[in-house]
Order: C-alpha cells, then structure tokens, then sequence
C-alpha cells in the first residue's frame, strides 16, 4: 500500500457506510470508485503533486461520501422499489387478515409468515430492510393494539426485522462471493 | 450555477464522450474536464450513479476487464445509445439555435 491509501480507504468505508444505510452498497461499484481513487492520485502524482496533495485532490475532485450516495439513492429511486413496497404492505394486510380471523390460532405460521415475507423481499433487492420490516409487519399488532390495547404486541415486529435484515445480509454476502470470484 | 445547469444535460455529454469509443469511468471524467476546459467540474463521484442509470435504461453495456494491469469497468455506448445520442444531440442542436437567436449572440 502506498503512502496516502489510509485516507482513500477511510474515504471508501465512510462511503460504504453512507451507501449501507440506504441498502445500496455494492462490491462493484464500490471497487469502481476504489479504482478512479488510485488513478485520480497516480495522475497527481504524474502531474508533480506530491502523494499528499494528490490524495487531497482526488477526494476533493470525488465529493464528499454522503454527497456522492444521495447522488447513488437520486438515481435508483426505481418503479421496482415502489413495488417491493407494495408487495411488503399486501403480504402484512393478508397476515393480518388471517389473524384476525375468527378461530385461527397459529401464531408460528404468522411470526414464521412475517420473517419470510421480509425476509424474501430484501433478498430479491428492496433496499432499506427497516422499511420493509415496518411495511410487513406494522399490520397485524396495529390490529391487535386496536382490539386488545396491549402495546406489547409491538415485539411482533421483531419477526419482520430479523428477516429483512437476514434477507438483506444473505444478499450482500452472495454479491460480495459474485464479485470476489 | 455551471454544476446545476450541467446536470440536465450530462447524460448527452457522457453518451457524446463514449462514442468516441469505450472507456473506463476515471477517462470518461478526465476527457469531460478537458473537453470542457474545467468549466464542468462536477464531483466525479456523483457521475458513477448516472453512468449505471444509462446501463441499467440500456443505453450503455459495461464489463469488467480482467487483461488490464488492474480489474476494471468499461463503459461502451450499445446501438441504443446510439440512437438516444443522435436525437439529443439534434434536440440540442436546435435548443441550442433558438437561445442563440433569442439573446442575439
């Protein structure tokens, strides 16, 4: 590693982090940008720049991380995601629909239902697993906080959330295999 | 003021840069600096979103070449891109005219 790399790879896990948070890291383009860095500070170099100033120019010539991953979340804001959405609520209403009929007692199958819903639709690609939690899951305590008033009934949406995030995490890992292969 | 104005035209100067033929993200930066002569000194980062949006619309194909000194992605215009350029670039041609004309220049 050359002199200056600490600051390009710092620079690289604060953007990381940045495109997390909004579920949009990616190995490639993360390896993209990790490339332009490197190029943009042999080109200083070349130009008579020490490694110092030529670091300092080709993070500032990048932009600030969170600057570049809104410009990341600007783009991708697609029809797909408003879809995963719209499949997160419909499949929360119809567990909540199966619960609050009359006789049915399964609770397994519906906290099992939750997690999978979620769990499946952050593995398919729907970004920001807390969302999509939240839209599985709201439903069926919001129903039973209505009927009941318990307000423990909100635990339930730890049933989502795990599944988002195992969904979202199987994900990332088997985009980092594709791309490490 | 220049960074605001750049952004509703910077998919015609990226596809306008890749017909010149294929080229990695670092060079597409560097030829749109020099072209401009600095004035579009936009920070590069935020170009990467728009160069995959234009992949993902199918108006650029990318693949990672493994036979450079490095790993690295290149970005080459695909027949539709071709298509898209030729009508922004007429759609600019006229735009373009009418401003002329408009402010007397």
């Amino acid at each position: 590693m050359s002199p200056g790399s600490d600051r390009i790879q710092m620079y690289l896990r604060s953007l990381e982090r940045a495109l997390r948070r909004r579920g949009l890291a990616d190995p490639d383009d993360l390896a993209e940008m990790e490339d332009h860095l490197y190029e943009a500070v042999a080109a200083g170099l070349r130009g008579g720049l020490s490694q110092a100033e030529a670091v300092e120019q080709a993070l500032r010539r990048f932009g600030p991380a969170g600057r570049v991953a809104a410009a990341f979340d600007k783009e991708r804001s697609s029809a797909m995601q408003k879809i995963y959405l719209v499949l997160a609520v419909a499949s929360g209403l119809f567990i909540a629909y199966l619960d609050a009929r009359p006789g049915w007692d399964a609770t397994g199958i519906l906290a099992g239902g939750l997690l999978l819903s979620a769990g499946l639709l952050t593995l398919l690609g729907a970004r920001r697993p807390w969302l999509v939690a939240l839209a599985v899951g709201i439903w069926l305590p919001l129903h039973d906080l209505y009927t009941t008033h318990d307000i423990s009934m909100l635990l339930v949406l730890l049933f989502p959330l795990a599944g988002a995030y195992l969904g979202w995490a199987v994900r990332w890992g088997l985009r980092r295999v594709i791309h490490l292969a | 003021m220049i960074g605001e104005a750049l952004k509703g035209h910077l998919d015609l100067l990226l596809l306008s840069i890749l017909q010149g033929g294929p080229a990695h993200g670092y060079a597409i930066l560097c030829t749109l600096r020099e072209r401009s002569g600095g004035t579009f000194d936009l920070p590069e980062g935020t170009v990467y979103p728009a160069l995959h949006r234009l992949e993902h619309q199918g108006l650029l194909a990318s693949e990672w070449r493994e036979d450079l000194p490095h790993r690295r992605r290149m970005y080459r215009l695909t027949p539709a891109g071709q298509a898209e350029l030729a009508r922004r670039q007429e759609e600019w041609r006229r735009f373009s005219r009418a401003v002329e004309s408009t402010v007397g220049l």
